[in-house]
């Protein structure tokens, strides 16, 4: 019964000529893992893209329509391929957005340029997904090369100075885990410091190992000015407790992507933790000038969620969610040639989004105005110190020095 | 002589090595005695290893109280898991010796994702003053947690060992270890003897758990990054035989930590499993098992 009044009131509005008014929702399915042990970040990326949906959705929407988010839970590749194929197949989504996991969106946006879809990266950081050069895959959020030299440029322009050497007679030690996760970005933290005169040491690991003291051990023989290392959570914890169990004490420690949450906060304590610096997403405390709207998007965000965000993804998420929306609005359409052709042609300058971020594609459709930033911990609070402009108000660096 | 780098190097790789050792002894003591004894190959040791320490952290969450008060909870607590398990799951399979191993495999996996549906991947620690405590052995510096599992360790090892030696309940065990069916004919209560066993197994994991939770950081798949290493601790050391568990837990430490320093960390268990194999090839009972005792598990045991 209620399934024939839908029909026909979908018959009479055709009739009628409302089409326009009724306009299908615009779906964009987002693949993430929202199960298992990622799902925590899975999760957080996705409300932002939902918060990015609802601005775009209280003005009107794009190309008059209201956005939808769709999930589809991905914590496999495989897994990535069937949510892809159910979410443009049942769910009828016209674009994809994604991924917390690397090898999760290589499968997922080969199976979406299958099904003639756009697959918009904004969190995987493995510069080797757009230089795959897939014609519907474009990445407006860093990459791991953006992580690495970001992490170059602090050691050269805060630690440094900070330790009084100069690049040459500098030691850093690279200690990665040993996935390519950790594996590109330390390649390219290598070759840049090499470049520049540095002196390096490089040590790896398994994040699942037992034991890290012959990393620690590895390392204080080499006794570095800083120790620089791109791990996981629980490697990283493992590492710092180790390292303060062996009685290690590098000039300075700065950790890549993690290690600015409350997990390892829990596991070392402030005290501990005081003056590490930290290659990081930038954060909703980063001042207004260089991220605009930076402060709305953190209010909007515990508004709707009750508590302030888990991970500085989710600020990214919510921008690239919007470079997105802006491309198709440009495009005039959700084709993927034609959304990428506008995203090519988008040209805005760094400062222009909450987090910095401003929009310029290189010919693989990496946008190189994303930029990590540099933030430290500050009393138990991670705050961005670098670039200057980036630390909110009355924030400095603190003594990086290690006590 | 002391001051030699290379030295310095060695005393402190050394150190790491027996306190790597504690650790592996600590895990392995209650799977050589459920695998060992009772010849019950069970996979989800390292998985009530795990759920030690999330006792040790919800005890700490819950109740404020430090991991090494919580014993006191999570050990009662997983005897009578441990004892639910081998009454539900193991019994009921008892003839059925390769489909308790998958019984087991499964046991496994269900505690990693309830645990991981809980938590849903976060990362969580136990903050215990004394993690931050380190002191120095020579030119070695340890962390005192590490000493304390070490220590606790070669308590639980001595213990268990005179408990099976001279205990009644301990001969028990044994008796139904070596022939099922004539300890029946002996008196002994088999139901019971089994049952006790695979819960003092499960309370030893706890126990583990608890001392080695202010060391890791917390998730649901670190049980199975301890249990393949702790399978090969008690096959070197011998089946059944609390002193090959405990030597072979050094065994395997020192082998980890001397391949990790001087060859490569990436081939510390690819190293670990070559000697492995070659203990096995050259002594198929392991270091302290008696010749034969690898054949018992085979034997009718019904």
């Amino acid at each position: 019964m209620l399934a024939r009044f839908r029909l026909s009131a979908a018959l009479a509005a055709l009739a009628l000529g409302a089409v326009p008014a009724l306009a299908q929702e615009l779906k964009i399915g987002a693949i993430n893992p929202y199960s298992g042990g990622m799902a925590l970040y899975g999760d957080e990326l996705t409300r932002g893209y939902e918060l990015a949906a609802e601005q775009a959705n209280a003005t009107g929407g794009v190309l008059g329509r209201k956005v939808a988010i769709v999930r589809g839970s991905a914590t496999t590749p495989q897994e990535g391929i069937a949510a892809v194929e159910q979410l443009v197949g049942r769910d009828k989504v016209e674009a994809l957005i994604g991924t917390y996991v690397t090898a999760i969106s290589n499968a997922a946006s080969e199976s979406a340029l299958n099904n003639s879809k756009i697959y918009w990266e904004t969190a995987a950081l493995s510069r080797d997904l757009t230089n795959r050069g897939l014609p519907n895959f474009a990445r407006a959020t860093p990459s791991s090369d953006d992580f690495a030299r970001r992490s170059v440029e602090g050691t050269l322009k805060l630690v440094a100075p900070a330790l009084g050497k100069a690049p040459k007679d500098l030691k850093v030690w690279i200690e990665h885990e040993d996935s390519a996760y950790g594996t590109s970005i330390a390649k390219e933290q290598e070759k840049l410091l090499k470049e520049a005169g540095v002196q390096v040491g490089v040590g790896s690991h398994s994040f699942k190992s037992v034991d890290l003291s012959d990393s620690i051990l590895r390392a204080k023989n080499f006794a570095p000015d800083l120790w620089l290392g791109t791990n996981y959570v629980v490697d990283a914890n493992l590492l710092l407790r180790t390292a303060r169990e062996q009685n290690f004490k590098p000039g300075a420690i700065m950790l890549v992507g993690t290690g600015d949450t409350f997990e390892t906060a829990e596991a070392l304590g402030k005290d501990y933790l005081q003056g590490i610096l930290l290659v990081s997403y930038p954060r909703a405390d980063i001042s207004e000038s260089y991220g605009p709207g930076a402060g709305k998007f953190l209010a909007a965000y515990r508004e709707k969620y009750n508590r302030d965000p888990i991970a500085p993804q989710a600020m990214g998420a919510f921008v690239g969610m919007k470079i997105l929306l802006e491309a198709v609005k440009t495009a005039g359409s959700t084709d993927y040639d034609k959304v990428m052709k506008a995203a090519a042609a988008m040209d805005k300058p760094l400062g222009t989004y909450e987090t910095g971020y401003g929009v310029k594609f290189d010919d693989k459709m990496q946008n190189t105005r994303a930029l990590p930033v540099i933030a430290q911990w500050q009393d138990g609070q991670v705050r961005a110190v670098y670039p200057a402009e980036a630390a909110g108000q009355g924030v400095k660096p603190i003594d990086l020095q290690r006590k | 002589m002391g001051d030699d780098p290379a030295v310095t190097d060695l005393i402190n790789i050394v150190a790491v090595g027996i306190l790597l050792g504690g650790i592996y002894a600590l895990v392995s003591v209650g799977l050589n005695l459920i695998f060992g004894v009772i010849r019950v190959v069970n996979f989800a040791q390292g998985e009530f290893v795990m759920l030690g320490m999330y006792g040790a952290y919800g005890a700490y969450a819950f109740l404020r109280i430090d991991p090494y008060l919580a014993l006191l909870i999570v050990l009662p607590a997983l005897f009578l898991l441990g004892a639910a398990v081998q009454r539900l799951i193991i019994t009921p399979l008892q003839n059925e010796p390769s489909m308790q191993i998958f019984a087991t495999f499964g046991l496994l996996l269900l505690l990693e994702n309830v645990v991981l549906a809980l938590t849903r991947g976060t990362a969580y620690s136990v903050p215990s003053q004394l993690a931050q405590v380190s002191v120095s052995i020579g030119s070695a510096q340890v962390g005192l947690v590490r000493v304390i599992a070490l220590l606790a360790a070669s308590a639980v090892a001595v213990a268990l060992g005179l408990f099976l030696k001279y205990a009644m309940l301990g001969k028990a065990i044994r008796a139904v270890a070596q022939d099922r069916r004539a300890a029946l004919l002996m008196g002994v209560n088999v139901d019971r003897v089994n049952l006790v066993t695979f819960g003092i197994g499960a309370a030893l994991a706890g126990l583990a758990g608890c001392l080695l939770s202010p060391i890791y950081t917390l998730s649901p798949q670190i049980g199975t990054t301890f249990i393949l290493p702790a399978f090969a601790v008690v096959i070197l050391g011998g089946l059944g035989s609390v002193t090959g568990a405990y030597v072979g837990g050094f065994i395997v430490g020192m082998t980890e930590a001397l391949a990790g320093y001087y060859l490569d960390p990436a081939l510390k268990h690819a190293v670990l499993f070559a000697v492995f194999i070659i203990v096995l090839v050259v002594r198929p009972s392991g270091l302290f098992g008696q010749v034969g005792a690898e054949e018992v598990g085979l034997r009718e045991q019904s």
